[in-house]
């Protein structure tokens, strides 16, 4: 949930983690970077490279524990500061709990948005009818 | 022949590229913002991320801005950005059964499992202009839909339906199928980014290059075999748009995790031509790009059959469409005959007054048969 929470949630939270004197260690500065997107082609299941795909991924280490993020496109202060969210949760930081409502209130409403957006969808199903007897 | 450098003042060439900007800016408009290029033009950024093989779509309505909606310099442009950056890895493999759909059309099957979903189509419409549009308020027509929020249900693929009936190719079933890299499955895939094609290539090449092929050069070529220059005349298994998981290994507890999804459209074909004559099959192609272009991916599925049937036909030759598909080497090579050639041109010219010299001066004594000039840089 790290990379679908808001980014303001997410550098809210992190700001409040560093504003509270704990001392962070970046391990790896957030980057713009590539992933290939490998697919399966369904037919004759034929693995293949789509494409590379933008994202941001950052490492850091806080509290003895080393913590991850990667967000989609670039986005530096996001995903440094989702790293450092995964980092204080893993190290059970005081804020904890507030930081793991936030991120399972960003399931819930990413939940409800593709059940909206299927709901939208799904009323455009049609039944095509043949016009001409064939039998 | 090869090329010579010239130089020219970089303040007039400065001065060119302001004229350039000028043209964006100048009108009495407001100033588009990425955001509304992102929003209200995404077949434009599709097209771009697509041909640029980078998903990246904000930077795509950036290089559309850039570029005053010419996707093709759109393209060019992320394709460069994306040069200049390390690869983190790769995705962990999904399946295309793992799209979020949000359209699936089946020419192939009336009463297709899961129904007929047309999704956000003008397909169906006549192709009128809209003069509303002028004064278009940005009013949303489903405003007033009472839509019921539902779990998204897994639509089945038309292609499982054909296999279970042993009419395509079915993998499972092949005993001559290998796990090399001719052969796909079980191995790296082929990777065009990062190694030249040499042919024949292996068809995870040949899906990576139509995948960021230019569109209309894969329309045309897909186009090519319908209009009776190869043996490939489709029927559409589906269409399918939606949003494809991008899964990586997380580096520290190894779990499979989601960092985004990336808008996709796919199409599965088959071709009446039978794979083996003591098992009648259908052969079959696929298409599958970054965003929604389904005539890019129509056109795919039907080069990609037409290269696994390896006949005579121009679409059938992986080399020759490879060659010629990518639309940054394609108007790269056009565009660069613009540039200065004056040496070149000064060359030719030498050689054509050198002849007509010869030629008048053996005028004289006998009747010399004419000779032909060529120039190639």
């Amino acid at each position: 949930m790290l990379a679908a929470c808001d980014a303001e949630t997410l550098v809210a939270h992190a700001d409040a983690v560093v504003e509270g004197g704990t001392e962070v260690r970046i391990l790896q500065a957030p980057t713009p970077q590539l992933v290939m997107q490998q697919v399966v082609e369904p037919v004759a299941r034929q693995l293949f490279n789509l494409g590379e795909v933008l994202v941001t991924a950052a490492e850091v280490e806080l509290d003895g524990e080393k913590g991850f993020a990667m967000r989609s496109g670039k986005a530096e202060k996001p995903a440094l500061s989702g790293a450092v969210v995964d980092a204080a949760i893993e190290s059970d930081h005081p804020r904890t709990a507030e930081m793991v409502a936030s991120l399972s209130a960003t399931a819930t409403e990413r939940e409800r948005e593709r059940r909206e957006r299927w709901g939208e969808t799904r009323e455009t199903t049609v039944e095509f009818e043949e016009m001409e007897d064939h039998t | 022949m090869g090329y010579v450098a010239v130089e020219a003042g970089e303040d007039v060439i400065q001065r060119a590229e302001e004229l350039f900007e000028k043209q964006r800016v100048v009108g009495e408009s407001d100033q588009i913002s990425v955001e509304q290029v992102g929003e209200q033009f995404s077949r434009l950024t599709a097209q771009a991320m697509s041909e640029g093989g980078l998903y990246a779509p904000r930077l795509a309505a950036i290089a559309v801005k850039q570029a005053q909606g010419d996707t093709a310099e759109a393209a060019f442009l992320l394709r460069a950005y994306r040069s200049t950056l390390e690869r983190w890895g790769t995705s962990v493999p999904v399946e295309t059964a793992e799209v979020f759909t949000t359209r699936r059309v089946s020419p192939a099957y009336k009463d297709v499992p899961g129904g007929q979903v047309l999704g956000a189509t003008k397909d169906y419409t006549q192709r009128l202009l809209d003069f509303e549009l002028i004064d278009d308020d940005g009013t949303d027509p489903t405003g007033d839909w009472d839509v019921e929020a539902e779990d998204p249900p897994r639509l089945r693929n038309v292609m499982e339906v054909l296999r279970e009936d042993g009419l395509v190719y079915d993998p499972e079933r092949d005993p001559d199928r290998d796990d090399d890299a001719s052969s796909g499955a079980g191995t790296e895939p082929f990777d065009a980014t990062r190694e030249p094609i040499t042919f024949p290539a292996p068809r995870s090449a040949v899906l990576q290059e139509l995948a960021r092929g230019e569109t209309g050069a894969v329309t045309a070529l897909g186009y090519s075999e319908l209009r009776g220059y190869g043996q490939v005349h489709p029927t559409l298994g589906e269409v399918r748009t939606g949003d494809l998981p991008v899964t990586i290994e997380h580096p520290y507890t190894g779990d499979e995790v989601e960092v985004t999804t990336a808008a996709v459209t796919e199409t599965e074909c088959v071709v009446p031509i039978y794979e083996k004559s003591d098992d009648p099959q259908f052969s079959f192609g696929y298409g599958l790009v970054f965003g929604r272009n389904e005539r890019k991916t129509i056109g795919m599925s039907i080069l990609d059959a037409a290269i696994q049937l390896d006949g005579e036909g121009a679409a059938q030759d992986a080399e020759f469409v490879l060659d010629v598909v990518d639309g940054i080497d394609s108007f790269g090579f056009i565009e660069h005959l613009k540039l200065p050639h004056y040496v070149t041109f000064q060359s030719i010219l030498d050689r054509i007054r050198s002849i007509r010299e010869r030629s008048a001066a053996a005028a004289d004594e006998t009747d010399p048969a004419p000779q032909e000039v060529g120039a190639d840089d």
